[in-house]
């Protein structure tokens, strides 16, 4: 609003009107094309590569490159451990979610109160969020160390954790739950604080109980703010990869390779860039499917009133 | 009933929190400890801290194939040239956004949010061969360029937002003192927007310091950064605690303050504007 009368005004003032209407055509386009320059050669640009790579028996360290139709297509969906490493990736993806959700609304409603106290364990439930996910990796190896670890020693146990699948995914999921719970109850927290007080003083004073009020008038309000936690979340769980990297690097065996260690493995390291390509575009299709929603969220709940 | 159950909540809440410090209190106690006690168990807690561990760790004397000093050095290049390249994109391009008679803004703004979900490991494979015919392996430019573009969606978003938020009142009253569209966007709009680009050079910033998947991917030596080095400390001769926690503690602390200081920002900027 502010620019089109912005620019209306300033029209006048410009000595030739007819080039500053040709101007103002091409004006913003000129100024998005760095931008978008970017945007599509870190986006468009590697998505049709990996396309035209996925149908091509490319492979870096031998120079042949040839149309290969569906072959790596048929070796992904056929392979069991590429199958099993989409599924895996999408088991983590909702069973950390979630995980984040429950508990970040079971720390969100006691500190949405504002007391000094809150204030100091807001601090505190931030911390783990704050470090560098490559450090944490690192950290959580070391504590979990069989010989000279504190977990095992404090639990007076001597778990190999990173040695066995069951104990490796627990790991992975303490991990992620640890790092990103804070961000979920920092979202709820501000939903919680803008629910208003009236609502709640009438419901107590009618006798509702501490849950009823919760169920029927704090998590209506709520539901917004769930939504952008869990759609952002969602996305951001589909990019995992240093925690797995440093923590796990995929093992024991294969147990723990999530599709992105299995693209950066058979891709950077094994150099089969076609397999790693029709991996790559099934997970962009599996994420396109999230598209609508996190448009749907993010602009419902952050677009400025505009025409 | 209802003190106690709540008494219990509030128990449990902070026993959470305490817990979850642990592998800080971990990663920075180990820093200060003199490394012949660093792995006995029960841990030692009456000890002189030492700060022997930061001196060799920023010596550039430890455990690392490039100096320590050099990765910092590197992520500081990095993150300060990512931020930049930004901010000098989405500035204009958000300017461009909010634009009323420019008819593709919708499209686009809708088609750059949904490139967040692009997940940088599919970019990762392309721009690895590209950089290698260009010979752009372990430069800085590979990793500030992958970086600015993927702060895009968040920082073009949080800046549209603003500016489309400015009143046209005050712009029209400039106009009407006689202000040029020039003087304008400098002396109004820009001021009006210095929060929003703080908000995003701090999320930038974030991101790039803390990259692992391109740094580790695109690096060898001479661009490598600090979260990719120092895996190093962790050969196979053993782990050397003392310099290994000293290192990770020093790419930690900017950040951690960072974040504790701006947390209301962070949150806001990375629910694009959602969450206030």
């Amino acid at each position: 609003m502010s620019t089109q009368e912005l620019t209306r005004a300033a029209a006048p003032a410009t000595p030739l009107p007819r080039r500053a209407g040709r101007h103002r055509r091409s004006g913003p386009w000129l100024l998005m094309a760095p931008t978008l320059v970017v945007l599509l050669l870190m986006t468009v640009f590697p998505a049709l590569y990996l396309l035209r790579a996925s149908f091509r028996d490319e492979n870096l360290l031998g120079g042949s490159s040839e149309w290969v139709g569906f072959d790596n297509y048929g070796f992904v969906l056929t392979d069991p451990s590429a199958l099993r490493s989409l599924l895996l990736t999408l088991a983590f993806v909702v069973v950390s979610v979630a995980l984040q959700l429950g508990l970040g609304m079971a720390l969100a409603m006691p500190l949405a109160t504002r007391t000094r106290a809150n204030t100091i364990g807001t601090l505190l439930l931030l911390v783990p969020f704050a470090i560098t996910p490559a450090v944490s990796g690192l950290i959580f190896r070391e504590l979990l160390n069989p010989n000279y670890g504190w977990v095992n020693h404090y639990l007076g146990i001597s778990t190999e954790w990173l040695s066995q699948p069951t104990t490796a995914w627990i790991a992975l999921l303490t991990l992620e739950v640890w790092a990103w719970t804070p961000f979920v109850a920092l979202i709820l927290i501000a939903g919680r604080q803008a629910v208003p007080p009236e609502p709640l003083e009438a419901a107590a004073i009618d006798g509702a109980s501490r849950w009823q009020s919760f169920r029927y008038i704090v998590l209506p309000q709520l539901m917004p703010f769930v939504a952008i936690a869990v759609v952002l979340r969602t996305i951001q769980a589909f990019k995992t990869f240093d925690s797995f990297k440093i923590l796990t690097n995929g093992g024991p065996g294969e147990a723990t390779e999530i599709i992105n260690l299995g693209i950066h493995r058979v891709a950077l390291q094994s150099f089969r860039i076609g397999a790693a390509s029709a991996f790559a575009v099934l997970l962009l299709i599996v994420l396109s499917l999230l598209v609508p929603a996190m448009l749907r969220v993010i602009k419902r709940y952050t677009q400025p009133e505009e025409s | 009933m209802s003190t106690v159950s709540r008494l219990a909540g509030r128990t449990v809440l902070w026993i959470w929190l305490l817990v979850g410090l642990l592998p800080v209190v971990f990663m920075v106690s180990t820093s200060l400890r003199p490394e012949e006690i660093a792995k006995r168990l029960p841990p030692e807690w009456s000890f002189t801290p030492t700060l022997e561990h930061y001196g060799a760790v920023l010596a550039g004397a430890a455990g690392t194939s490039v100096g320590y000093d050099r990765l910092l050095l590197n992520s500081v290049v990095v993150t300060a040239g990512a931020t930049l390249l930004t901010i000098a994109l989405a500035v204009p391009a958000a300017y461009a956004l909010s634009m009323r008679h420019f008819r593709a803004r919708g499209a686009l703004s809708s088609w750059i949010l949904s490139t967040y979900l692009f997940p940088p490991i599919v970019a990762v494979i392309p721009v690895f061969i590209a950089a290698g015919y260009l010979g752009l392996i372990d430069t800085y430019a590979v990793l500030i360029v992958p970086y600015a573009a993927f702060n895009l969606p968040i920082a073009v978003w949080i800046l549209r937002s603003s500016i489309v938020a400015i009143p046209v009142e005050i712009t029209e009253a400039a106009m009407v003192d006689g202000a040029s569209t020039w003087t304008v966007l400098r002396r109004i709009v820009w001021p009006l927007l210095v929060p929003a680009v703080a908000t995003v050079s701090i999320l930038s910033a974030i991101l790039a310091w803390n990259e692992f998947l391109f740094a580790l991917s695109l690096t060898r030596a001479g661009a490598k950064t600090g979260p990719v080095g120092i895996q190093e400390f962790t050969g196979m001769f053993g782990t050397q605690w003392g310099n290994l926690t000293a290192a990770a503690t020093v790419i930690t602390a900017p950040i951690l303050v960072l974040t504790l200081i701006m947390r209301r920002r962070i949150v806001a900027g990375l629910t694009f504007g959602a969450v206030k």
